[in-house]
């Protein structure tokens, strides 16, 4: 196959495509690039990210075996991708996102009445990238008001990252951005005898790598990949979920009556609509795998979104589940980069649907024209979502 | 009934004390308390025991039926 996974399509055809792929054959060599190897289905995903020791995550992006960037600690193997893990693991663990839920329910209260009266929205940039960046901000104990400059950073980041070439410029300029916005903050800070509470920047410059502080090109490096891993994917995520709820309002009925179904209905869309189209890996030896020959330096492709969607692992894979039992997803990865926000994305999500049912109970798609998404070269994400509802006077 | 978690497996996914507060919970770093143990599971905890182990994305639980 040759097969180019970078660029804007109709809305919902990347899971199509990821469909025709895992059924037409377990394995690929996409001769894209310099060539990878890619595996469509549930099974060799799963053991590809079981096996970090000879699935090197020194690359993620198969078409690029050698990045310039190098993102800590996610491009880090063991064992020094546990160290960092371990200095941030908590300040993102349920408990801590639990002492933060009253908040993350003011952010998203404040922005759903924010809309409401308007009797619709493009819920894409309205809500789904402001959430959250303020949520983001304030959780890592930064101030709300940046929150404008963040969006912009971060649509023109991955405008860049998914391979567009006439994305490449704003790309640079806004990983400079972010990385310029992290020194001011890190200045800010310097010479302080203790953490300041609640503030991650601070906790960062306290912290002990194996004895050691971390050095500032360590922090700006964890800095900025919490933002760039944090905001795009959260935002993707909340459009497809509420693009479902709009075209099903059996769902949306069934999750009003009973509000004890949306941590499933949340897990479902990450299944269902998983925004990482797959994830890459770099081969650490000679190994035989799931019928593929593969060498050391060989890159390899985990399809994540075939692998959520197959039938060999999940019964009726094709339909959306409100209530579905042993969904074991890859949605937020698996292995030892599961991703670290995962469960204050998931309580974001959560908390977004609950607050929106609550004053917008019933609303549709406001369009006929057909959605677009982003390519899958980084996440898909719908481009624009319209809604509307009816405002009663 | 018993459950055990292999805590080399175990990566956080958070999943199983979610489906079965009454039966799991989750230490400082998020993740489940028991890796590397093995606890016993109340008769009306069993359903939800079921329902964790079915779906860790690591494999990480084993149920052992008396």
């Amino acid at each position: 196959m040759h097969g180019d996974f970078s660029r804007i399509r109709q809305a919902g055809s990347h899971w199509q495509w990821a469909d025709q792929l895992r059924e037409d054959s377990p394995l690929y060599f996409n001769t894209y690039a310099q060539g990878y190897w890619v595996f469509t289905r549930h099974d060799a995903v799963r053991d590809m990210y079981k096996n970090p020791q000879i699935f090197s995550s020194e690359s993620i992006t198969p078409w690029e075996p050698e990045p310039i960037y190098r993102f800590v600690p996610t491009q880090i193997d063991e064992p020094d991708h546990i160290t960092y893990r371990r200095i941030v693991n908590a300040w993102f663990s349920p408990r801590a996102v639990d002492r933060a839920q009253p908040e993350i329910r003011g952010i998203c209260r404040a922005l759903v009445q924010k809309v409401a009266p308007a009797g619709g929205c493009d819920f894409v940039a309205d809500f789904a990238l402001r959430y959250p960046t303020a949520m983001f901000l304030r959780f890592i104990g930064l101030d709300t008001a940046d929150t404008d400059q963040f969006v912009a950073w971060v649509e023109d980041f991955f405008g860049g990252f998914s391979g567009d070439p006439a994305g490449l410029e704003p790309m640079a300029r806004a990983l400079d951005g972010i990385r310029q916005y992290w020194i001011t903050v890190l200045d800010q800070r310097r010479g302080e005898p203790a953490p300041r509470d609640g503030d991650l920047a601070s906790h960062l410059m306290h912290a002990r790598f194996s004895g050691r502080p971390l050095t500032d090109a360590e922090i700006l490096d964890m800095l900025t990949v919490l933002v760039l891993a944090g905001l795009d994917t959260t935002r993707g995520q909340l459009g497809y979920l509420f693009r479902h709820l709009a075209t099903h309002p059996d769902d949306r009925a069934a999750l009003i009556a009973d509000p004890r179904l949306i941590p499933s209905a949340v897990e479902e869309s990450l299944r269902f609509y998983t925004i990482i189209f797959g994830d890459g890996r770099k081969v650490t030896r000679d190994v035989e795998f799931h019928g593929a020959r593969l060498k050391k330096g060989d890159m390899v492709y985990g399809l994540v979104s075939g692998a959520n969607r197959d039938p060999r692992a999940y019964e009726r894979a094709g339909e959306f589940i409100l209530d579905r039992k042993h969904n074991h997803h890859f949605g937020f990865a698996g292995g030892p980069h599961r991703c670290l926000g995962a469960h204050l994305a998931r309580r974001e999500m959560q908390i977004g649907v609950e607050e929106w049912l609550r004053l917008i109970p019933d609303f549709r798609v406001a369009t006929g024209e057909e959605l677009a998404e982003r390519g899958g070269g980084s996440m898909m994400t719908l481009t624009k979502l319209p809604l509307a509802w009816e405002v009663a006077w | 009934m018993k459950i055990a978690v292999d805590g080399a497996a175990c990566m956080g996914h958070g999943r199983c004390y979610q489906l079965a507060p009454g039966l799991l919970t989750c230490d400082d770093e998020g993740y489940v308390t028991i890796r590397d143990r093995v606890i016993d599971v109340p008769d009306d905890q069993v359903a939800v025991a079921e329902e964790a182990a079915g779906t860790c994305p690591e494999e990480a639980i084993t149920l052992l039926r008396d």
